[in-house]
């Protein structure tokens, strides 16, 4: 009944799903709080908002100009791309900065992108910051979208530039280009080849999955916490795999196969 | 109405997620054909929904340009929907589709060449970002110097991966290319495996939240 070869998918899926029922149920607990590492980019994202309203200068959110995909499977990086939009929406109503959204090509991803600035703004009590003029849409292409994200930074400044999402060549133009110009990089992407990017150009970086983990911190819902304990979890998963792999390798056994079961 | 924009599309996903799961790990043919089902509507599905989108995105754009009628605005409406039209009616008008020369051209002369501009822009900014990276020596806020391990490991690893493609270190300093070919399918591909496995984990838990009903990113948007 079970196919050949997914028996250890299999046991991490359950390991995963199980886990993922411990820590729903102890969200029910209102005092429970889990205790998760602090990631300084968090911070430098209010320092850089700051530094926007400071030096008069607008704040940019980029998700990539491929970051919309809702049908393809990074869209788990789409909506933690989303949890950050409306989380520099909050930071920027409170501070009282204006917010530039350099929207993905993906048009079918447009309105929920819109809908979650302006309610981030409605949810500050500052409905009126929410200007649509401020939500670009540069068409298809990574070329279009790089020139017309480093044209705003030209034309209208750079205060903080806040990217996280989906990139691919898009981000080493946009993230120097903002550099440049004097603005603040703070960003990261789950794609670990692009990582490498973030990692040279940003000044603060979430490096690959730890934006799941920020996305969860900036969401503050108990659900989204508990998933970086979950994802704990199935990382001692792996380790046990490497561990136990790592001996069976040593006394002779063909392990690939083992792992295929 | 929060019935239609929350539980039933809630239901919805969980159940087709829930039987994609099953017929990749069992063998009982009804998921398999379920899945199958499921699967021949992605495209439908995915195409309307684009379809709305640019819809929607077209009216946003001229309602922005009612608001404030100024150049940028004007650029940003009509440029798209110009190439949106020549290319579209190309591949639709004229016989052979998109096999055809006309549209051939306008793929191989305009779209290749436009897209292959961002490369050439992109090693620049590379270089320059390459440079602030790999320098060994910074000053803190205080003004005073610090060495940075981490910008020597790079430098390091990057010189001796950049010097092994170099026919002149090849021929009179040969265990370079080993060194070099160490460095990337030893610590590289660990690095990278290690980061892909995070990555993936990330991404099953929050496709194991979105099956529970528990992903509100999107589903509160109004």
């Amino acid at each position: 009944m079970i196919k050949t070869g997914t028996y250890l998918d299999l046991l991490l899926m359950i390991v995963m799903i199980a886990a993922t029922y411990y820590y729903y149920e102890k969200t029910k607990d209102p005092n429970w709080r889990p205790f998760i590492r602090h990631i300084p980019a968090l911070d430098a994202i209010s320092e850089g908002v700051g530094k926007s309203v400071e030096e008069d200068q607008p704040v940019h959110f980029a998700m990539g100009a491929s970051g919309g995909q809702l049908y393809s499977n990074l869209v788990s990086m789409t909506l933690t791309a989303l949890a950050f939009l409306r989380h520099i929406t909050g930071l920027c109503a409170e501070y009282g900065a204006r917010l530039i959204v350099h929207m993905p090509y993906q048009t079918e991803s447009i309105p929920i992108i819109e809908g979650t600035a302006r309610e981030g703004f409605a949810f500050a009590g500052k409905p009126e910051m929410y200007r649509r003029d401020d939500m670009r849409y540069y068409g298809r292409g990574a070329l279009t979208w790089t020139q017309g994200v480093t044209a705003s930074y030209a034309e209208e400044g750079v205060g903080l530039n806040l990217s996280i999402g989906i990139f691919y060549s898009d981000c080493p133009i946009s993230l120097e280009m903002a550099h440049i110009m004097g603005g603040m990089n703070v960003g990261g992407t789950g794609r670990w080849i692009m990582v490498y990017a973030f990692a040279m150009m940003c000044d603060y970086v979430f490096l690959g999955e730890e934006i799941y983990a920020a996305a969860a911190q900036v969401s503050e819902d108990p659900a989204m916490l508990s998933g970086i304990l979950i994802e704990e979890v199935g990382k001692f998963f792996v380790y046990i795999l490497l561990i136990v792999g790592t001996l069976l390798a040593a006394v002779g056994l063909d392990v690939a196969s083992l792992l295929s079961i | 109405m929060a019935i239609f924009k929350r539980e039933i599309p809630t239901a919805v996903l969980s159940f087709v997620g829930v039987v994609v799961l099953l017929a990749f790990f069992t063998t009982l043919d009804i998921f398999e054909t379920l899945n199958g089902v499921f699967t021949s509507w992605i495209p439908v599905v995915s195409a309307a929904s684009v379809g709305l989108g640019l819809i929607y995105m077209i009216y946003a754009q001229y309602m922005n340009y009612q608001r404030n009628k100024n150049l940028n605005n004007l650029i940003y409406l009509v440029v798209p929907l110009v190439f949106f039209v020549i290319f579209f009616g190309t591949a639709l008008v004229v016989p052979g589709n998109i096999s055809s020369d006309a549209y051939q051209w306008l793929y191989f002369h305009i779209y290749q060449n436009v897209g292959g501009v961002i490369y050439a822009v992109m090693f620049f900014t590379l270089a320059s970002s390459a440079i602030r990276t790999m320098r060994l020596v910074t000053k803190d806020p205080s003004g005073a110097l610090q060495f940075r391990l981490e910008a020597a490991a790079l430098m390091f690893g990057g010189l001796i991966y950049t010097l092994r493609q170099i026919p002149l270190f090849q021929v009179y300093l040969p265990g370079i290319v080993g060194f070099g070919e160490w460095i990337m399918l030893v610590p590289n591909v660990g690095g990278g495996r290690a980061a892909v496995i995070a990555a993936a984990l990330g991404a099953i838990v929050v496709g194991i939240r979105t099956l529970w009903g528990k992903e509100r990113t999107t589903t509160e948007v109004d």
